[in-house]
């Protein structure tokens, strides 16, 4: 981002895209593929090394996915650690200099936000059916205007506190850093070390109310 | 800033394509791995308990064995001790049958000396008794009937007195 506020953009097709956007995507999926390879490489029985913390990773996603959806969760594994992966990596990409995040970018941000809750939507009137449905109408059907404006509000919250915090974060550095003389670079250090902890917990929490409203479609109703 | 365009199908698009990629590089290998594991120790628990299991049996069937030959060796010891025993018990009865035969033959001897020393005594006493009566009667009566009217009184003597002689 060289100016704050405009985007290069692109012309296919008849669509516009948000080019600086899609190559750094593009950037952040080939770093999480490679860490994934990397990590994954060579796994043996008896685990050493990366593998270990890969499988610590794993087992405590599993865990913590048995202690909110229960074991019928267990497929959305893959795809929210993917989440926090992509999140991670994409937030902190930002943070080296002439490189940008992918999501300071509010389409990347609502896209993946739509995802999460499409899915929990779809997945509980699949596993739920018209009893979903009706969760929406209680405890009086008045209620249910009340429960749409929570349900749209979910992806909106979710994009926007994502986007903001890392947009926030790099134009912080770009200004500091224009602010600052350039041998007065403590200020601007002080504030990629918070971009560093920002991304690392917009990261968690995105990942984190995900698996919350995944785990409200998915999991077994015990009041019922 | 704030410009939704197509780039939100495009990320929408690049997002399932990370996940599917994600989930079938990373994540199936090492949830396979892991589950790999967990059957392999389950297996190993299995088997060092059946291990176990057939540890004890045949350590039971060594203990058997073991109780089966010392009780063996007990009976053939009793069974020496037994034939020893019999062996003594007989020999013992051999030798005092001997004894008692020696004994026997013993006493027959000493019956027979004691008779033909009698006998002998008896002839003696009757030559001496004979030539002490015919020193005395010589002048008076006739050899022959002085020896058969001694013969009978020593007869008499004989069976009266030299019978219970001790000798």
């Amino acid at each position: 981002m060289h100016e704050i506020g405009v985007r290069e953009t692109v012309q296919f097709a008849g669509f516009t895209f948000n080019w600086e956007t899609l190559c750094m995507t593009w950037l952040t999926m080939a770093v999480v593929i490679l860490i994934a390879f990397l990590a994954t490489r060579s796994l043996k029985l008896v685990p050493s090394g990366w593998q270990m913390v890969v499988e610590l990773i794993v087992n405590w996603l599993h865990g913590q996915i048995d202690a909110m959806m229960g074991k019928s969760g267990r497929f959305l594994a893959p795809f929210i650690v993917s989440l926090f992966m992509f999140l991670l990596v994409s937030n902190w990409l930002g943070l080296i200099p002439t490189l940008s995040s992918p999501t300071n970018d509010l389409n990347t941000t609502l896209a993946l936000a739509l995802i999460v809750i499409v899915m929990v939507h779809f997945l509980g009137l699949y596993k739920k059916g018209m009893h979903y449905v009706a969760h929406f109408f209680q405890p009086t059907p008045v209620f249910v205007v009340i429960n749409v404006i929570e349900e749209i509000a979910k992806p909106i919250t979710l994009s926007c506190r994502l986007f903001g915090n890392i947009l926030a974060g790099e134009i912080l550095i770009i200004v500091l850093l224009k602010l600052m003389p350039i041998w007065m670079p403590i200020p601007a250090v002080c504030w990629l070390a918070f971009s560093i902890f920002i991304g690392g917990v917009q990261a968690v929490i995105f990942t984190m109310l995900s698996m919350a409203y995944l785990a409200n479609a998915v999991k077994e109703e015990e009041e019922s | 800033m704030i410009d939704l365009n197509a780039t939100f199908f495009a990320q929408i698009l690049n997002f399932l394509i990370l996940v599917a990629i994600l989930r079938a590089l990373c994540y199936k290998p090492v949830v396979r791995m892991i589950k790999a594991r967990e059957d392999k120790i389950a297996e190993s628990l299995a088997k060092a308990d059946s291990d176990v299991a057939e540890a004890e049996s045949l350590k039971k069937d060594y203990q058997a064995q073991l109780a089966e030959a010392r009780e063996k060796a007990q009976a053939i010891v009793d069974k020496a001790e037994k034939v020893a025993a019999s062996n003594r018990e007989t020999s013992l009865q051999d030798t005092k049958r001997e004894i008692e035969q020696m004994k026997k033959a013993a006493q027959a001897e000493i019956q027979r000396d004691r008779e033909r020393a009698a006998d002998q005594l008896k002839k003696e006493i009757v030559a001496l008794s004979l030539l002490a009566a015919g020193k005395v009667v010589e002048k008076n009566m006739e050899a022959s009937e002085n020896e058969a009217l001694v013969g009978d009184f020593i007869d008499k003597l004989d069976k009266d007195k030299i019978g219970d002689l001790s000798c």
